[in-house]
């Protein structure tokens, strides 16, 4: 036993020694740092995952671009979301860099806002809080820690949006524009349930899944989370969420399908389901290949209750070991793409990444009917949404909070838990993870 | 000189080992027993809590242990069942008057090498509690009630074992297979003259002989098992449901890599890992001690 | 067995033994087989309902897809120096270390056997971050050395080759053979070698799969599109707003087709394993 104690001992003493001598890159005072030099040539790497590249490259591809950067030459690390997070949390954690730039999507912004590893965007020489002054406050809000430092900046957004079928709704005769409450989401969605071809089993659903509706009172579960430093504070707006899902379940509104799936895609396309709760993006998506058949169909209005939330989204940072000179050209690249309105316009059509930048939304384009959507002006309802949507502080807990109460919205669902209960052993969890 | 040859040899031949070890591996386990110290985030370490992060996951941790008994079950079930499967395959596609042979050995490899993103479509696709392929038989050939596959917490574990099982047995069918060649064909024959025959003469002869390669299968699916990831994370779709409902498919392995990578606490994450080190050299060391007493 | 109703009974049980033979290829060869079916499938229709069994027309659209997305021939040059490299010399040097501990008798055998299965049983998932900080100080990052070294020696493969030797090669060839002046490498490589071939052929195959599959590795230690491997590049077509995933099924389905002929290459090797075994002494 007491050898063991002196090898662990041995063991620990060495450990720290390696850990120790990794010595954390001295901040440069802002007056000393190098600035962006027009006349260098710079390659910058961006990290990213999904369909940024192809946007932010087709950003690369216009006049405004290189004729703003000549010198400078971009290149992409691309993986998928998960694949992307855990390179980049392996990287942080080691507290290195390997690129210049860094994306993270807003599921993911709360874990690095509070961890550590990424510069300061609100100190000098950045000054992010004034060179972001018109991209929507609750994006630059979501990234800024609780001590004040910004450590990226929003570069698309996705207000969430109930997108309904216009020929659905009318059939049943109903409205769903202008809904007071959830309550009243459930008593119209009773309606738009039916058994279209008359073989005795439901084939048409309000919803597509009851758990959808979970995170939207919780501003899309994206900060939020925490009331004078305690967790799922105040009680009532958990309890509420876990409430509105188990009446949708228990009213046999919504068709039980799982995201992503076969019977899920399909169902926006075939009259299964009527309406469905996302982000502006997913528009996006039902126009290009969910449901492209159904133009003209399809429109979008605010959420019940008028609940505010976000749905996606995607921030640019800079790790905090990335040498000073490349940090200059990063921070100008980032500036480029969250508030030029070239590179917000271009990353809209490209990708249907909606713009954080506001002084964008009074762009014609935004003000275009569009035709997938009945001629609805859907723009300028995401616009207004993203201005409303309120400030959320995010934690390094949001992450631990969100799987938790993801289980307690299922075991409210599918297994029949009660609500009180649910909430208690969510509480129990957050608080140990976090630990 | 041969002696002198002989004695040096062996060091010489497992030196590369050593090497690499020494600066490979080494730095990793010191910089994990270390962090299991403290508790540890993405900035570095936040406060120094001796074994306290291995205290509390062993007794107030409300995931820990649970994913422990979810691990044996799915060990149980998932990773070990298999041999029961893998055996007799083997000693089937070794026989010289099964025709065939080439062709079959193939078709059992393929899962192993299946990709992961079409593994998991066709799961998603099998499992789906409306749609199906599993509930479809179930409800309309067998006229039964459908299973709620991945979201009844006793249906997770069946799962997740049923694709571990699909997954690995071809691959400990081959291991057996090439071991099989090993194995003296004149010891069979004998076995033949005196009667034994079919599964008497595989029980007495084949096993027996079997031992060592047994001995590291299971080896091998006992490390494997009690590091189960990558199935139920497929299943359950990530770290952030936490294995579903009830943490039905949470493993000690998924619980290990979420609260690393998604929860940022690398210091609790490392002590995970080396109590899963420690439950795996006493279980590797039974095996050893049961294979040995059966070796003799 | 009852001697009249044996032929009949012998024809009986075959039957049943190649049903359940087929029962089980079905089991597994689907997935593989709808993998297939997948490739050949109009990129925006994989995740419709009910799901497509049979092939359809549009494989080839899908891999000019897949080409103008990802550089495939670049990707698949990575992956293929990486896996060979990596076999090869894991081949190699657990084979050398496989033989050490099955074949001779020494003070720390025991003890590096243990140290071994050790290494095995620490759950390798975090040691990523500390691997990752070494690899920049040994300024390893964005080469294939990583992905390597490392592994060249592994635990795994020497345990496994440990295993195998221990029966297929007997000690009275090995005495014979220094009697005729061999030296122990000698030994190692004109004799081992051939006789473990059964063995090798494993080691092979599962080295190859799983250097081919790494995707966390090639991922963290490879900077861009250019310098990685097939499973990170095809990683990049998982989740493209618009729904086509036609090059990502084309792409797994090319990156899986090496596999097989890796497969079959050293499958031969365990058959021939046998030949050189019963021959032996």
């Amino acid at each position: 036993m007491k050898k063991l104690v002196f090898l662990l001992t041995v063991a620990v003493a060495a450990g720290l020694l390696f850990v120790g001598c990794s010595g954390k890159k001295e901040q440069t005072a802002a007056a000393d740092m190098p600035s962006f030099d027009p006349e260098k040539e710079y390659v910058v790497s961006i990290g990213a995952y999904g369909d940024l590249e192809k946007a932010y490259k087709a950003v690369m591809d216009t006049d405004d671009f290189k004729s703003t950067f000549p010198n400078v030459t971009v290149e992409f690390q691309t993986a998928d979301f998960g694949g992307h997070h855990s390179r980049l949390t392996t990287v942080l954690a080691a507290g290195e860099a390997t690129n210049d730039i860094e994306a993270l999507e807003v599921g993911y912004i709360a874990k690095f806002v509070e961890g550590g590893g990424l510069t300061d965007l609100a100190a000098a020489p950045y000054n992010g809080v004034e060179v972001g002054k018109n991209i929507v406050d609750f994006a630059m809000s979501n990234a800024t820690t609780s001590d004040g430092a910004l450590v990226a900046m929003p570069v698309d957004i996705a207000p969430a949006v109930l997108f309904y079928r216009q020929s659905l709704v009318d059939e049943a005769g109903v409205s769903l524009e202008n809904l007071e409450s959830w309550d009243e989401f459930i008593e119209v969605g009773k309606k738009l349930v039916a058994d279209r071809d008359g073989d005795g089993e439901t084939d048409q659903f309000a919803i597509p899944n009851a758990n959808e509706v979970a995170m939207t009172p919780l501003a899309g579960g994206k900060g939020g989370w925490f009331q004078d430093g305690k967790p799922l504070e105040p009680k009532e707006k958990f309890t509420k969420a876990l409430t509105v899902v188990k009446k949708i379940r228990e009213a046999g509104i919504d068709g039980d399908l799982g995201a992503w799936t076969g019977p899920w895609t399909q169902s926006f396309a075939d009259g299964t389901v009527a309406a469905t709760i996302n982000g502006a993006w997913f528009g996006g998506a039902l126009k290009t290949w969910i449901a492209t058949d159904l133009s003209g169909d399809w429109r979008a209005t605010r959420l019940p209750g008028d609940t505010l939330a976000a749905l996606g989204g995607t921030y640019l940072s800079i790790p905090a070991e990335v040498p000073d000179e490349q940090k200059a050209v990063a921070w100008e690249l980032i500036k480029y793409l969250t508030t030029s309105s070239n590179a917000q316009l271009t990353t809209f059509e490209t990708i249907d990444a909606f713009p954080a930048l506001t002084t964008v939304f009074d762009d014609p384009i935004m003000n275009e009917p569009v035709e997938y959507f009945g001629g609805q002006k859907v723009r300028q309802l995401y616009a207004e949404i993203a201005r409303e949507i309120p400030n959320a502080a995010v934690s390094e807990y949001d992450a631990a909070i969100l799987s938790v109460f993801g289980n307690a919205i299922t075991d409210v669902l599918v297994n029949d838990a009660s609500v009180e209960e649910s909430y208690q052993t969510a509480l129990n969890s957050v608080l140990a993870i976090a630990d | 000189m041969v002696e002198t040859g002989k004695r040096i040899a062996p060091y010489v031949f497992i030196s590369p080992f050593l090497i690499l070890f020494a600066v490979f591996g080494l730095f990793p386990i010191l910089y994990s027993i270390t962090i299991s110290f403290f508790k540890w985030t993405l900035a570095g370490p936040q406060d120094f809590r001796g074994i306290q992060n291995y205290i509390s996951l062993l007794t107030t941790d409300p995931f820990f242990i649970g994913s422990l008994k979810t691990t044996f079950i799915l060990l149980v079930f998932g990773s070990l069942l298999q041999h029961v499967f893998a055996i007799p395959l083997a000693i089937v596609l070794n026989d010289q008057k099964v025709k065939g042979r080439g062709f079959f050995k193939i078709m059992y490899f393929l899962p192993y090498i299946t990709s992961t993103v079409v593994i998991a479509l066709v799961f998603n696709q099998l499992y789906e509690q409306n749609y199906g392929w599993f509930n479809f038989i179930i409800e309309n050939w067998l006229g039964l009630e459908g299973v709620k596959w991945i979201q009844n917490p006793g249906a997770i574990k069946a799962s997740i074992a049923i694709m571990v099982n699909w997954r690995f047995i071809g691959w400990n069918t081959i291991i057996y297979l090439a071991g099989l060649q090993a194995i003296d064909k004149v010891l069979y024959e004998a076995a033949e003259i005196d009667g034994a025959t079919g599964f008497r003469k595989h029980w007495h002869v084949t096993v027996p002989l079997l031992l060592p390669i047994i001995f590291f299968a299971v080896s091998m699916s006992i490390i494997g098992g009690m590091q189960l990831f990558e199935e139920p994370f497929v299943l359950m779709k990530g770290y952030e449901t936490m294995g579903g409902p009830s943490n039905a498919g949470l493993t000690s392995a998924y619980y290990l890599l979420g609260t690393g990578f998604n929860f940022n606490r690398f210091g609790k994450a490392s002590a995970i890992a080396w109590i899963l080190f420690a439950i795996i050299m006493a279980m590797t060391w039974m095996n050893k001690v049961v294979t040995d007493r059966l070796q003799r | 067995m009852d001697q009249k109703s044996s032929s009949l009974g012998r024809f009986g049980s075959k039957t049943i033994l190649y049903l359940i033979l087929m029962v089980f290829v079905f089991i597994f060869g689907f997935p593989f087989y709808y993998m297939f079916v997948l490739s050949t499938v109009p990129g925006t229709e994989v995740y419709r309902n009910p799901p497509h069994i049979f092939f359809k027309s549009s494989f080839f659209t899908n891999i000019r897809a897949l080409f103008d997305d990802i550089p495939f021939a670049i990707n698949f040059f990575n992956s293929f120096g990486i896996a060979t490299l990596a076999t090869v010399t894991v081949i190699f040097f657990c084979t050398m270390g496989g033989f050490a501990l099955a074949k001779y008798d020494f003070k720390w055998k025991k003890p590096i056997f243990v140290l071994m299965l050790s290494t095995m049983a620490i759950p390798p998932f975090l040691n990523i971050i500390p691997f990752f900080k070494m690899m920049i100080f040994f300024q390893w990052y964005g080469t294939w050395l990583p992905l390597i070294v490392p592994g060249m020696a592994n635990a795994f493969g020497i345990i496994l080759m440990t295993q195998f030797m221990q029966s297929s090669i007997p000690d009275a060839l090995m005495d014979a053979a220094r009697i005729d002046g061999l030296t122990e490498f000698g030994i190692l490589t004109r004799i081992a070698f051939p006789l473990s071939r059964s063995g090798i052929a494993v080691l092979g195959i599962m080295t190859f799969i799983n250097s081919w599959n790494n995707f966390l590795g090639a991922l963290v230690m490879l900077p861009n599109i250019q310098s990685t491997t097939l499973p990170v590049a095809l990683s990049k077509l998982f989740m493209q707003m618009d729904g086509d995933r036609g090059g990502l099924m084309a792409g797994t389905v090319l990156a899986v087709v090496p596999l097989i002929f890796v497969f079959i290459a050293f499958n031969k090797q365990i058959i021939s394993g046998l030949a050189a075994g019963s021959v032996k002494g």
